[in-house]
């Protein structure tokens, strides 16, 4: 194969003009737009719940009729309901309105006008002392808000029966010794439920970034080699060029146009989320927290590694598929082995991501097949030494080599072979025939 | 110095596509391979192309291998024709010239240059699926000199289209053979072959069955033609009494006869005379490419045994 001396730069025109083709459709301009789009739309989202929950607040009114009542009943209550987290109204769940013994008939109105959710009136029993409380609302009377406020009252009797055996209010609400630490306790790290929620979110993302750019953009290599093969341009590209440089253009200009498109996609995700303080200011009035949370330079240093060595592999393997037919419509049948393929190292990333520390993951993160996957999932959520990435990545690129070599193979066979269905016997019988 | 294939062959599964095919071909010559649908004319060119490996044999121009030499010695234009249909006709042109490294430049030149050689300047910006297959034919021509290759192979380079193409076309190839390209093309058109080539092919199942020069190979069979007319009698019922003489063809201009090897036709003339007819006209000539086509190969075969890929239905 004299191919292989001579890549460039005939690999580098192919790209170019695969790289425009590719750009210039419809469905590229539309798809990247829309895309970019939900990506922007998704980032926002944390505003969009937060603004949610601003809307959903339960308002109630309070009418304390009973005397005596402790002095922090109103903080009980706000706590119980609200926990410690929010300050101002805007946060809150449950919104308390304080009202006195005579406001009852004004509260009623109010209630039955849409200004509160909740009436909750507060009165003393002649009869135990203890304070009663009557609760009249229209929200569901099983839901949690509910719930909640049977909780938060509990606390206000409790309160109130305390302070009437005389404690007071001081002791009541002093702060009592709490740590909480690992399970080891000579770990360093902490943990928390937001780091734990993005580690995790963040490996399945750029998983299923590998996973949607083999499939989408591998599907475009071998469309775009049927394509040729269809419409006979195939055979003025065999005479001005060889397989291999047809074969590496196509995967490096495609490549490059999906590049594109994530790129855009991610400037998108990036600017979302750069833009979501002020979006968040906008709506709310208040900023929210840090958006880069969970980002580890480790993880994306490996999901670039992974991402184009994997996606290399398998884009070699779709131009081989795609050049053994000879018409667009017959290119995903074709491809179905490698695609379920791929599939299925996907799938296998998703049940290995529970089970990170099991044989079965640790073996296949070796397999190139499933390695762009599972070694991406082991780096974010469990524990792999350098050697181990170093292994799998090395192993992944002799496939690469390896699919290089098959492909231009079954490529140079498969592009003068037309007809319905071509056969294993048939690619094998070609392969032997061909240069 | 010239185009030589030696005693290639190649086998397709159970198929012998050719078989231990040998050729000279002389640099800056008009050249025609002829032969029924089927008969190897296309794994011929790709295998003069490297395209296709043959199982054995070997090509070699100007002393070199077909394997060594650079892509851009050779332009090719593919019998199954096919352009990027997306994509604009002077880009796919510069595009297929930058292949054969010729600058982006020159090759804009060139290309439009050529397009008003081909009265189709105004299709330069124009997509490819836009232009009627008469001119996609003209834009893929084009597609193949562009880097002014030394060798030109073209595959039934005239089938489908109009006498006014044709005319062009074939002046195209005269300007290129001025400028002392080596033409090879394929046909089943014996008219094209007798105008424009200087030497030919028949090729039949895989084998050459005769090839040389136009008028080695239309004297080969060491017959000749006679073609004759009289005044009065249109039968000629005599003719079959004349030794080696069979007549092929009555005409209402002409009779035409064969004359056997190692007759003279002049008898004819002289059993004529002899009748006391009045000769009107009489002609001494080689047999037609088409008379030799026909007794080397039989009838035109119109079934396809053709190994080239085929459009699915």
């Amino acid at each position: 194969m004299k191919g292989w001396r001579t890549l460039f730069p005939n690999a580098w025109y192919v790209a170019v003009r695969e790289y425009r083709a590719r750009a210039r459709t419809r469905s590229f301009v539309v798809g990247t737009g829309l895309l970019a789009l939900i990506a922007f739309a998704a980032t926002q989202l944390p505003v969009l719940i937060d603004y949610s929950m601003t809307t959903s607040q339960t308002r109630i009114a309070v009418v304390a009729e009973a005397a005596g009542m402790p002095s922090d009943s109103l903080a009980v209550l706000d706590g119980q309901l609200n926990g410690q987290a929010a300050d101002t109204n805007a946060h809150k769940a449950f919104v308390l309105s304080w009202l006195s013994a005579g406001d009852d008939v004004a509260a009623q109105k109010d209630l039955e006008q849409g200004t509160y959710d909740v009436l909750l009136i507060v009165a003393r029993d002649a009869a135990t002392n203890d304070l009663g409380f009557t609760v009249r609302t229209d929200i569901p009377q099983d839901g949690s808000a509910v719930a909640s406020i049977t909780h938060a009252l509990l606390s206000l009797e409790i309160d109130d029966r305390l302070f009437r055996a005389g404690t007071s209010t001081a002791a009541l609400t002093a702060p009592f010794s709490l740590t909480i630490g690992p399970a080891n306790a000579t770990s360093a790290g902490t943990n928390s439920i937001s780091h734990q929620v993005s580690a995790d979110l963040l490996s399945t993302g750029l998983i299923m970034l590998i996973f949607m750019a083999i499939i989408t953009y591998g599907q475009w290599v071998a469309m775009s080699v049927a394509e040729e093969k269809g419409s006979r341009v195939m055979e003025l590209m065999l005479n001005a060029t060889t397989p291999l440089q047809m074969l590496a253009g196509k995967v490096l200009g495609n490549g490059a146009a999906g590049l594109t498109q994530y790129g855009i996609i991610l400037a998108a995700v990036v600017g979302g989320l750069l833009a979501q303080g002020q979006i968040h200011k906008a709506v709310l009035g208040t900023s929210s927290g840090a958006p880069f949370g969970g980002m580890d330079p480790t993880v994306l240093g490996a999901f670039a590694v992974l991402f184009v060595l994997g996606f290399l592999m398998y884009s070699l393997l779709y131009a081989a598929l795609g050049s053994l037919v000879s018409r667009q419509e017959d290119v995903q049948s074709a491809a179905t082995p490698l695609t379920m393929l791929v599939m299925t190292g996907y799938l296998m990333s998703v049940f290995g991501l529970q089970a990170i520390d099991e044989s079965w993951v640790k073996i296949a993160s070796f397999v190139p097949f499933f390695s762009p996957y599972l070694m991406l999932a082991r780096v974010s959520v469990g524990h792999v030494e350098m050697w181990e990435f170093g292994l799998s990545a090395l192993m992944l690129l002799i496939s690469v080599g390896i699919a290089l070599f098959v492909a231009a193979r079954i490529y140079s066979a498969g592009v003068l072979l037309y007809g319905q269905r071509v056969s294993l016997r048939q690619i094998f019988l070609a392969i032997r025939v061909s240069r | 110095m010239s185009l030589i294939i030696e005693s290639v062959s190649k086998r397709f599964g159970d198929v012998q596509a050719l078989e231990d095919i040998s050729l000279e071909i002389k640099p800056g010559e008009v050249f025609g391979l002829l032969g029924a649908n089927g008969a190897g004319k296309t794994t011929a060119m790709r295998i003069v192309l490297d395209i296709l490996r043959p199982d054995s044999g070997t090509i070699a121009w100007n002393g070199r291998f077909n394997r060594d030499l650079p892509r851009e010695t050779w332009g090719y234009l593919p019998e199954e024709r096919g352009l990027y249909a997306k994509m604009n006709v002077l880009e796919q042109l510069v595009f297929f010239a930058k292949l054969h490294g010729v600058r982006s430049k020159v090759a804009e030149r060139e290309a439009r240059g050529w397009l008003e050689r081909f009265r189709i300047p105004e299709y330069a910006d124009r997509r490819a699926e836009q232009l009627s297959k008469g001119n996609q034919q003209k834009i893929q021509f084009i597609a193949a000199i562009l880097h002014d290759p030394q060798v030109l192979l073209m595959d039934e380079p005239f089938t489908g289209l109009d006498p006014v193409n044709v005319a062009l076309l074939k002046e195209a190839f005269l300007e290129i053979k001025e400028r002392g390209k080596t033409l090879i093309f394929s046909t089943h058109q014996m008219e094209t072959v007798e105008e424009l080539c200087e030497s030919i092919a028949i090729v039949d199942r895989g084998r050459v069955v005769v090839s040389g020069s136009v008028r080695d190979v239309r004297r080969s069979g060491g017959r000749q033609m006679v073609r004759l007319a009289v005044e009065g009698d249109p039968e000629m019922a005599w003719l079959a009494e004349l030794d080696g003489v069979r007549v092929t063809r009555r005409g209402q201009d002409y009779t035409e006869m064969q004359v056997t090897s190692g007759h003279n036709p002049e008898v004819v003339l002289h059993a004529a005379l002899g009748r006391d007819l009045k000769v009107t006209h009489f002609e001494i000539a080689d047999p037609s490419l088409e008379q030799i086509f026909i007794e080397h190969v039989g009838q035109i075969d119109t079934t396809e045994r053709t190994l080239a890929p085929k459009v699915p239905a």
